[in-house]
């Protein structure tokens, strides 16, 4: 694909994603081809307590595709990155492992994506920094986190080497990364690839 | 992902799948399948020394 054209669709697609994850905060209740909020969360391991304690619209908005959570090994204090932190209900719990003497920051491509999650955090008495900004060009300083956590998200990006790159870059030398995700043993189709909407999901 | 991780200069990169993934619609899990398509777990290190 040329340069161009990628791009093309790239902006395309960030619309569609933006479009989509708004649709899932939004109308939680809605239908859709992946499984959300508590239900989801429950099937891939996510504690009572931790779904019990966060605001209910963070836990229905979640759109997750595993549990990031049963790897990471947060430790109190630790500075923890949600990359694509959606409603926030990731970053929540996060918030739980890493206590008041920890830092949880947020990014996502869509900025009221942030405001809602960091809403979700201050009333459950936590703090959560979110910064609007692409998974490819991570918008924080060299060597700023201990844990990279994320959660379907990195599926999404046609530049997923550029991901992997900025993950390293702003993690900090000992850093780790958990995360969860859709992978593909097969190259999907060009008609997969060119249509946002299936890109999308 | 698990190269490029590793290119990215990650070290102990492990991945595991994530038992109870499936999509909602069984004519799109069906599809997801012959892609092989799943969900996965991944964990990586970046060096102490990097």
């Amino acid at each position: 694909m040329k340069a161009e054209d990628q791009a093309s669709l790239e902006a395309v697609l960030k619309d569609e994603i933006i479009r989509m994850y708004e649709e899932v905060a939004e109308h939680p209740e809605g239908e859709f081809h992946f499984f959300h909020g508590r239900d989801a969360a429950e099937r891939f391991g996510y504690a009572p307590e931790w779904l019990d304690e966060a605001p209910a619209g963070a836990v229905a908005s979640f759109a997750g595709v595993g549990n990031p959570h049963e790897r990471s090994n947060l430790q109190p204090g630790e500075t923890v990155l949600d990359l694509g932190s959606g409603a926030g209900l990731d970053a929540i719990v996060a918030s739980r492992f890493v206590g008041p003497t920890g830092r949880v920051i947020g990014v996502d491509l869509n900025p009221s994506m942030c405001i809602k999650a960091q809403a979700h955090a201050a009333a459950t008495g936590t703090t959560m920094e979110c910064h609007e900004g692409r998974m490819e060009e991570i918008p924080l300083p060299d060597s700023t986190a201990d844990v990279v956590i994320s959660n379907g998200v990195i599926n999404l990006s046609f530049r997923k080497r550029k991901v992997a790159e900025e993950m390293y870059r702003v993690l900090k030398p000992g850093g780790r990364i958990s995360i969860t995700d859709i992978v593909s043993a097969k190259q999907l189709s060009q008609s997969i690839v060119n249509d946002p909407k299936l890109w999308a999901a | 992902m698990f190269g490029l991780l590793e290119d990215a200069g990650f070290k102990r990169v492990k991945s595991a799948v994530v038992p109870g993934f499936r999509f909602r619609q069984q004519s799109t899990q069906n599809s997801a399948e012959a892609y092989g398509v799943k969900a996965v777990m991944m964990t990586a290190e970046k060096p102490a020394e990097a």
